[in-house]
């Protein structure tokens, strides 16, 4: 009995639980949804999905670690500029299907990675205390203007969503200017940065601040009641607002997927990624989180969808050079004093 | 005679060497090239990374030290209505970990958040943000590790103020001294060895604790660590953030080691013990003892609890939704495995340590305080690296890589790291309660080594096994980074699920984890609080 007991401890210590026929995903993108989403494509396809999910660096730097021997298949992350640093240190092998480059369009993928949902970091304000005169033809440059002093709120530098932000601008402007814009933007700030992007918008509702830039998906989050009605009520405090309508449209990024180099089971990766790219996933993913979809033919959320019936994307810069410029648009941000 | 000797030894060596994988990783890793990544920035980055863990430290030690040894002078001298149920009660704090705090802070406190609610419900529509206090950043990370941590101070300066003799108290009486000037002038100090053994575990685990200060946005040595290490690629600055961390907690160890050794000329036998008679408080003063543990009380333990309960029933779709029985399984196994592998290998190490006097044995074994000391989540990707250097380099024919990562063996030996000197401490305490006069009795007696360590041991110190058990239950049910990156597919314990909830911003769904893991801890905690109170 004892060594039975034994042994099965022994077994439990050692196991790994793998199957033939499955798929390993790394994923930093932790909804249950995407949970619901594997089930379903299992239930398809008989192919089993594991799932270990965590912080978007510390995976990275456990799949690199591990190396040849490392069993992730598929690798899923928000933010382009993390899923192109990733590729760039030579961690992922061409992911593209007929399929795949048929439904994703061009500047929303590269051979190794693609998207599979998209969002856009835009302007929240306060309809009692900003007319939209003053928000007429508003850019993310002109979050720099003085006459917004004191009444800007956004996260702080470490973020990634503000350095894919601040990259697009370093593309688009050149760095020297950026540098000029960002200390500017410094000195607008309401307070030092703290908080994610719901505690921003919170802000702007609160009072402590006019403008608030977040990401689409938590506004609508607030709006659909999921976070309780205090929220929901605080989300009707402010109102959504697309810059760069009038030039190049407004900044988006992605959460997206790449095949890794070392992937044991890379067939059974693509058919995951080409899966999460149909109507029925995308509609599924689109309906829980609140993103973009990626493919055309899908329709977003109600709540995403009111916030602006059709906006210009930014589609001039391409999301697979944001990983080029962060590094100095993290340099950019603390040299202005962005904490 | 020789042979005996060396297997104790080398066991011993052995746990040494594992447990030392990480430090000895950290230290070594300075082959990969630097990053010349925002070079300029990085020394700037290192002085905040410093003047944020000596400003957290500060705020924590000086907060624990109020509380704790407030709450521990009040229960130990005094008798008022309450104070036998707060004298066990002040410990349940333990079962709430520090980012579990933070969230139910940020949940209460945000703009709309429950404090909001509450004053609308209360008083109609209003503007009541801007006069609800905001609890974020330092001064949130502050309060968050501070009241999960102070336990430690109160356990110790408690156990050390119940044992003190009566003679003291009589002393100062005899000398004349107020009640007030008796405390400060006599037993402050003779306590003084357990307050700061107490104050350097705060500091320790203030020192690494990961979630809370990650959780408000603060760069501290350890998330410095992490972000160099992890984020930049950069280990020699990872290397050099390292350096100063271990020099911080280096002086803490032996700034603790020094106050233990002098703990023991103050300990007291058994035999000359007279318990205390407690004073009885009337008045203004049993009002004011009963409302200053009441308010710890409540915000150390019934404050979370009461947070996390509210979203629950808020939201009973997460609860619904959550997958219980998972969760509890691999919880418990992790428990069982890793008190089991942590308590039979502290056993084979004091042992050793005991028949072989080593000096350089009890320099390892020194060393194994790094593991609790090292942020857990420096430990596990310590060890992920130097299990793919040894793959690499030593056996490079067998994929170990395979077994000891993302695997529950690797987790369960990162654990083993972490908790060694948890483990192995507190065995040691209990040996150091069996005279080694004993055993010499016992090989007169004919009895071999093993003999004696299976028959005249372990049964000595059934006790003190228990205790460390439940102790280190406690520790691994609320672990959270090294559980993080080290756990194998589709596993996850209650901590990871609410981490993982509270990084997504849906803090109201990571409250039924959060909730199901403090009870869990509580029970545990009640269970030994004979033991841990030291009231036996």
């Amino acid at each position: 009995m004892k060594k039975i007991s034994l042994i099965g401890i022994v077994l439990v210590f050692f196991a790994k639980f793998s199957f033939a026929n499955e798929v390993n995903v790394f994923s930093a993108r932790h909804y249950d949804s995407d949970i619901q989403l594997y089930q379903k494509f299992t239930a398809k396809t008989g192919i089993k999905v594991n799932v270990v999910s965590g912080k978007d660096k510390a995976l990275q730097k456990r799949i690199s670690e591990e190396g040849q021997d490392s069993k992730a298949d598929l690798y899923i992350t928000a933010d382009a500029g993390r899923l192109g640093a990733f590729d760039a240190k030579g961690m992922f092998q061409n992911s593209m299907t007929p399929i795949i480059e048929a439904t994703v369009p061009s500047n929303f993928r590269s051979d190794n990675w693609t998207g599979i949902a998209k969002r856009a970091r835009i302007i929240y304000y306060s309809p009692d205390r900003v007319s939209l005169s003053d928000l007429s033809g508003m850019t993310y440059e002109d979050l720099a203007n003085s006459k917004w002093k004191g009444k800007i709120v956004i996260r702080k530098s470490n973020n990634i969503y503000n350095q894919s932000l601040v990259a697009s601008l370093i593309k688009n402007n050149g760095k020297e200017e950026t540098l000029k814009w960002a200390k500017k933007l410094v000195s607008n700030f309401a307070r030092s940065p703290k908080g994610n992007d719901r505690a921003q918008i919170l802000a702007v509702a609160a009072g402590e601040a006019d403008i608030a830039v977040a990401n689409t998906y938590y506004y609508a989050l607030m709006l659909s009641g999921q976070k309780g009605k205090e929220q929901q009520e605080a989300a009707l405090k402010v109102m959504p607002f697309f810059p760069n309508q009038n030039d190049r449209g407004t900044h988006m990024n992605i959460s997206g997927g790449g095949i890794l180099k070392n992937s044991p089971n890379p067939e059974n990766a693509k058919k995951l990624l080409e899966f999460l790219l149909t109507k029925e996933a995308q509609q599924h993913i689109v309906n829980n989180t609140f993103e973009y979809p990626m493919i055309e033919g899908v329709e977003p959320h109600d709540l995403v969808k009111k916030m602006s019936k059709d906006f210009k994307q930014d589609l001039k810069t391409k999301v697979g050079d944001y990983k080029k410029n962060q590094a100095d648009a993290l340099e950019v941000m603390l040299l202005a004093g962005w904490k | 005679m020789g042979n005996k000797l060396n297997i104790w030894f080398l066991s011993s060596l052995l746990i040494s060497i594992i447990v030392a994988i990480p430090i000895v990783t950290v230290f070594s890793s300075f082959f990969e090239p630097t990053g010349e990544y925002l070079s300029i920035i990085k020394n700037t980055f290192l002085f905040e990374y410093i003047f944020n863990s000596v400003t957290l430290l500060i705020g924590v030690l000086s907060a624990t030290f109020i509380i704790g040894v407030g709450c521990a002078y009040l229960v130990s001298f005094y008798k008022f209505p309450g104070s036998s149920f707060f004298k066990g009660a002040l410990i349940l704090s333990f079962a709430v970990p520090a980012y579990i705090y933070a969230y139910s802070l940020t949940a209460f406190f945000e703009n709309y958040g429950t404090a909001f609610s509450i004053m609308k419900s209360l008083f109609g529509e209003g503007d009541y943000n801007n006069y609800i206090p905001k609890f974020d950043g330092m001064f949130g990370a502050i309060i968050s590790i501070s009241f999960s941590l102070f336990g430690y101070v109160y356990v110790l300066t408690r156990a050390s103020f119940h044992y003190q003799s009566q003679n003291l108290l009589e002393l100062g009486k005899n000398l004349g001294f107020s009640n007030k000037k008796t405390f400060l002038n006599i037993i402050l100090p003779a306590s003084r060895p357990a307050i700061v053994a107490g104050l350097s575990l705060v500091a320790m685990e203030t020192l690494s604790d990961f979630g809370a200060v990650s959780f408000f946005g603060i760069s501290t040595l350890t998330t410095g660590i992490y972000d160099a290490w992890i984020a930049f690629d950069d280990l020699a600055l990872a290397n050099r953030i390292s350096f100063f961390l271990l020099i911080f907690i280096l002086g803490l160890f032996v700034l603790e080691n020094f106050s233990r050794k002098k703990a023991q000329y103050h300990s007291h036998t058994r035999g000359n013990f007279k318990s205390k008679s407690l004073k009885k408080l009337t008045g203004w003063k049993s009002f004011f003892a009963i409302l200053f543990c009441s308010i710890i009380f409540f915000l150390s333990f019934l404050f979370p609890v009461t947070q996390m309960l509210y979203w629950t029933l808020i939201f009973p779709k997460h609860f619904i939704d959550l997958n219980i029985i998972d969760l509890l399984s691999n919880t418990i196994i992790l428990v069982f495995l890793s008190s089991f592998l942590l308590i039979s290998l502290s056993f084979i190490s004091n042992y050793g340590n005991r028949i072989n006097k080593n000096k350089l044995l009890d320099i390892l074994t020194t060393f194994s305080i790094t593991g609790y000391a090292i942020p857990g989540i420096i430990l596990a990707v310590a060890f992920i690296s130097f299990i793919s250097w040894f793959d690499k380099n030593i056996i490079y024919f067998f994929d170990i890589k395979a077994i000891f990562i993302g695997s529950i063996a690797g987790l369960v030996i990162v654990y083993f790291i972490r908790f060694y000197s948890l483990a192995n401490n507190g065995l040691k305490s209990g040996y150091l309660k069996i005279n080694y006069s004993i055993d010499e009795s016992a090989y007169l007696l004919g009895y071999s080594k093993l003999k004696t360590f299976i028959n005249i041991h372990i049964p000595y110190l059934k006790n003190s096994v228990l205790l460390i058990g439940v102790l280190l239950s406690i520790e691994i049910i609320k672990e959270l980074p090294i559980t993080l990156i080290m756990r194998p597919f589709n596993f996850e314990t209650f901590a990871t699920q609410a981490y993982i909830f509270a990084s997504q911003d849906l803090l109201e769904a990571a409250a039924a984890p959060s909730l199901i893991l403090i009870l869990i801890a509580s029970v545990f905690i009640l269970i030994t609080s004979r033991y841990i109170l030291k009231d036996k």
